[in-house]
């Protein structure tokens, strides 16, 4: 080959020569050998093998993830298309990967584009656990001050951040949530293909939703020309997604740029999820006041109805200031809404606040966490439990990161049960708590799976167990037996929901469900419906995750 | 030459910059700071505005560092490779320990020459699909051109200091430092090309390879706007991201007079 390129110092001789003319200053021999001797420690003698893992002693990965780490670098130069299952960390296999070009002086600027929401979190990994300087993208900040920088791509898409952005180059381009890419029509895929940089990371748990184009979008942002041409590409493989199942050799070269790990293929199988639905009958009372709301017509437009049910499941208090709610606005009539406020406050204890006391007390020893929809509701329970004398520490998504950090350590030490809300069901991670109570059921799937996300994940030691709560006779048993257990939701269908929901062209399925309920006349037709919906979701479940193995490695 | 007892460096590195040693005891070392090294370790330059502000003197942090994993839950830094303060500490030693000149110590009644040799510290890395460091340190002798590799290890068995002995005399160089650099430069550069390149090789192909992906990922793309410009961005980003190179950048160096000893063979 042709001669090989040589980069030189000239800075520093010439800067020698200064301070020679100067007589200095001068350094020390101790120092001067320890500067050396610095040097010396911090090389990287080697082509292969991550050295990274000496500069992070106090994390431990997990084999698949060293192996995702070593497979994008060695193998595939730095640019990979991570796909593995939610809760195998994809975050930490990313960050180890940016770690190691950072160690070996191959990556400086960097830019993360992340969902606005997981911004901070995104940071807060990168900094605590990699010590990696990153910043979240401020007002103040220009674009090009900051090495390592993380912002959501609608924020760095808007101009004049746009123009400032594409002006950079990149050592490093990380996008999280990356199956939002797979239109290349749309903004953001212009965006992204149009900076400019060297090794680039794409995180999706669902690389493939819909059509197999969107995988040849994906791939053409890191290695244009890896699967062909786009004309080449619909020629011989179609926009119909079954082809893939066929073609042995587009698979081959689709793991050459993405690693796709399961659940099934690493070792958080280990750990088995016991999910037990405990179902729970209304007092008469209770049950009585339902039955009421349920009836009522007219006055209520359906989707408060269906809230209002859904809340008296949930606890008295919850239902109340809705209720009070609905007053104050001068939404409806007012005597019908004084009446059922004096009747809710008539109500005894919750059923369903008893049987969690009942569950909790069968297990003594064991840390529990309880999540429920409703801010009352978890006021509530905070009440009730101490009432019992259970010790609980309440969790908010509004809680500042010092507090949460400080709710975590109590619960941790000194509180038998951790009560939150939905929001707080993301960025707090517990692995050392194994039973999760549902105390009420979201409507969408999606949400459950992050709540169990939080305590089964790596670094989860013990099974874990899952119970579900749900009352006979009412909307959650719809919800439950219809939806849920149906589809084996949380045995099978959960880690495939995202990709079923758009083969289904469903984006909000709680809007769906809303929908449902509200728009049919009887209970029974909400319940022919609801089972329509979970068939179709079995059918294309069934018929999908085969073809999905196919893409695994 | 690299660290192995992290302890021991600390403890050196603290000495050093004139930091008393507090207390030393089973992997936990606490170290009084001086003023300047709390100015350029410790990140608050308020405090230090304020104070003198005011007209004080200002009170130096402590600063504890944990060497020992099974103490790293006490109070203090816990110290490893990849630790931030570990960094901090090597950035500062890269930045303020660069260049130096050192007089070979001698107990001497009777005049003594001392010869200059300027010691170059570099790094070289080796940048293809991936990347690797070498470091090499040489000396070469400025009055009759003798060149000596593990330059570093042979100083270390040397007395050095920061001023000339009495009786001790400098010898002027002959060769001028910076030609004497570019000597050292090519003998380097002379290296290199001895070597075999099957990682730029490869890295070539894979080159190659990926720009005729690209051409052919354009090929049916005519239509669109700005195709070349974009084509040409694509290209130089794998042109950036393979193409192989050497590069070489000085750790530190520096003239060091010696008193010549039979005992340095050329090599």
């Amino acid at each position: 080959m042709s001669k090989i390129q040589i980069r030189k110092d000239t800075a520093f001789i010439e800067e020698f020569q200064n301070k020679l003319e100067n007589e200095g200053p001068f350094s020390s021999w101790e120092l001067f050998q320890m500067n050396y001797q610095a040097e010396a420690t911090a090389m990287t003698p080697t082509f292969n093998g991550l050295r990274a893992l000496d500069y992070l002693p106090h994390v431990e990965f997990l084999p698949h993830q060293l192996q995702t780490a070593k497979q994008a670098i060695e193998e595939m130069n730095g640019r990979a298309i991570l796909a593995d299952e939610v809760g195998l960390g994809k975050t930490i296999e990313a960050g180890l990967i940016l770690k190691e070009y950072m160690i070996r002086g191959l990556v400086k600027k960097a830019l993360i584009l992340v969902p606005a929401s997981l911004v901070s979190q995104w940071a807060k990994e990168l900094n605590e656990k990699f010590y990696i300087p990153a910043i979240s993208y401020r007002k103040s900040y220009n674009w090009e001050q900051v090495d390592i920088l993380i912002s959501s791509i609608d924020t760095a898409k808007r101009s004049p951040h746009q123009e400032q952005i594409l002006d950079i180059n990149y050592d490093f381009v990380l996008i999280d949530e990356a199956h939002k890419l797979k239109n290349h029509k749309t903004k953001n895929y212009e965006f992204v293909r149009a900076l400019k940089k060297k090794y680039c990371l794409l995180l999706t748990a669902t690389p493939v939703q819909n059509r197999l184009i969107e995988i040849f979008n994906l791939v053409s942002i890191l290695k244009p020309g890896h699967l062909g041409n786009y004309e080449s590409f619909l020629e011989q493989y179609g926009k119909d997604r079954k082809n893939i199942k066929q073609d042995a050799f587009l698979k081959q070269l689709v793991q050459k740029v993405m690693i796709r790990n399961t659940r099934k293929g690493t070792e958080l199988s280990n750990t088995h999820r016991n999910i037990e639905t405990v179902w729970i009958d209304f007092t008469e009372k209770e049950n009585a006041f339902y039955q009421e709301l349920d009836q009522l017509t007219g006055t209520f437009q359906t989707f408060a109805k269906i809230t209002l049910l859904r809340e008296i499941c949930s606890s008295r208090e919850a239902c109340f200031l809705s209720l009070k709610k609905m007053t104050e606005n001068g939404t409806a009539n007012d005597a019908l809404y004084q009446s059922l406020m004096r009747k809710i406050e008539e109500l005894p204890n919750h059923s369903k606040a008893e049987k969690a006391v009942e569950i909790i007390k069968q297990n003594p020893d064991e840390k529990v966490i309880i999540f429920t929809e409703y801010r009352a509701s978890q006021l509530y329970l905070q009440w009730y439990l101490q009432q019992n004398n259970i010790t609980s520490v309440p969790f908010r998504g509004g809680f500042k990161s010092g507090k949460k950090d400080w709710m975590k350590q109590l619960f941790k030490n000194h509180a038998q049960v951790l009560i939150a809300t939905e929001a707080g069901g993301e960025g707090i991670n517990l692995q050392f708590c194994n039973h999760l109570i549902n105390y009420d059921l979201p409507w969408n799937p999606m949400r459950i799976e992050q709540r169990i996300g939080r305590i089964h994940r790596y670094g989860q030691e013990k099974d874990v167990h899952i119970y579900n709560m749900a009352i006979r006779g009412t909307v959650e048993e719809h919800i439950m037996n219809l939806l849920y257990e149906k589809i084996n939701l949380f045995e099978q269908v959960i880690g495939n929901l995202d990709m079923i929901l758009a083969e289904l062209n469903i984006t909000d399925i709680e809007a769906e469900l809303q929908s449902i309920f509200s728009e049919s006349t009887s209970t029974g037709e909400a319940k022919i419906k609801l089972d329509n919906l979970s068939s179709v979701i079995k059918y294309t479940h069934d018929s999908t995750v085969s073809e999905e193995n196919q893409y695994g490695n | 030459m690299a660290i192995e007892h992290l302890n021991d460096f600390l403890q050196n590195y603290f000495t050093a910059h004139s930091c008393d040693l507090l207390h030393n005891q089973d992997g936990v070392l606490t170290v009084q700071l001086t003023e300047k090294m709390d100015r350029a370790l410790m990140n608050r330059p308020f405090y230090w505005h304020y104070v003198k502000s005011t007209g004080f003197a200002g009170e130096p942090m402590k600063l504890t560092l944990i060497t020992n994993p099974d103490k790293r839950d006490e109070k203090g830094d816990w110290i490893h490779f990849g630790s931030p303060r570990l960094q901090q500490l090597f950035t500062h030693l890269h930045t303020n320990e660069k260049y130096t000149r050192l007089f070979q110590k001698i107990d001497t009644t009777a005049k003594l020459a001392l010869y200059p040799w300027l010691v170059i510290n570099i790094k070289i890395s080796y940048v293809g699909k991936q990347k690797k460091d070498e470091i090499i340190s040489i000396g070469l002798h400025l009055v009759n051109g003798m060149m000596k590799t593990e330059m570093m290890d042979y100083l270390k068995t040397l007395p050095l200091q920061m001023t000339i002995s009495d009786y001790c005399f400098t010898i002027s160089p002959l060769i001028k430092v910076s030609s004497g650099f570019k000597r050292i430069e090519a003998v380097l550069e002379n290296y290199i090309e001895n070597q075999t390149f099957e990682w730029a090789d490869e890295s070539v192909k894979t080159l190659n390879e990926e720009i005729k992906m690209l051409k052919h990922f354009y090929s049916d793309r005519m239509d669109e706007e700005n195709l070349e410009r974009k084509m040409e961005q694509e290209i130089d980003e794998i042109i950036n991201r393979y193409q192989p190179h050497v590069s070489f950048r000085v750790i530190n160096g520096g003239i060091f007079y010696l008193n010549d000893d039979p005992a340095l063979t050329i090599q």
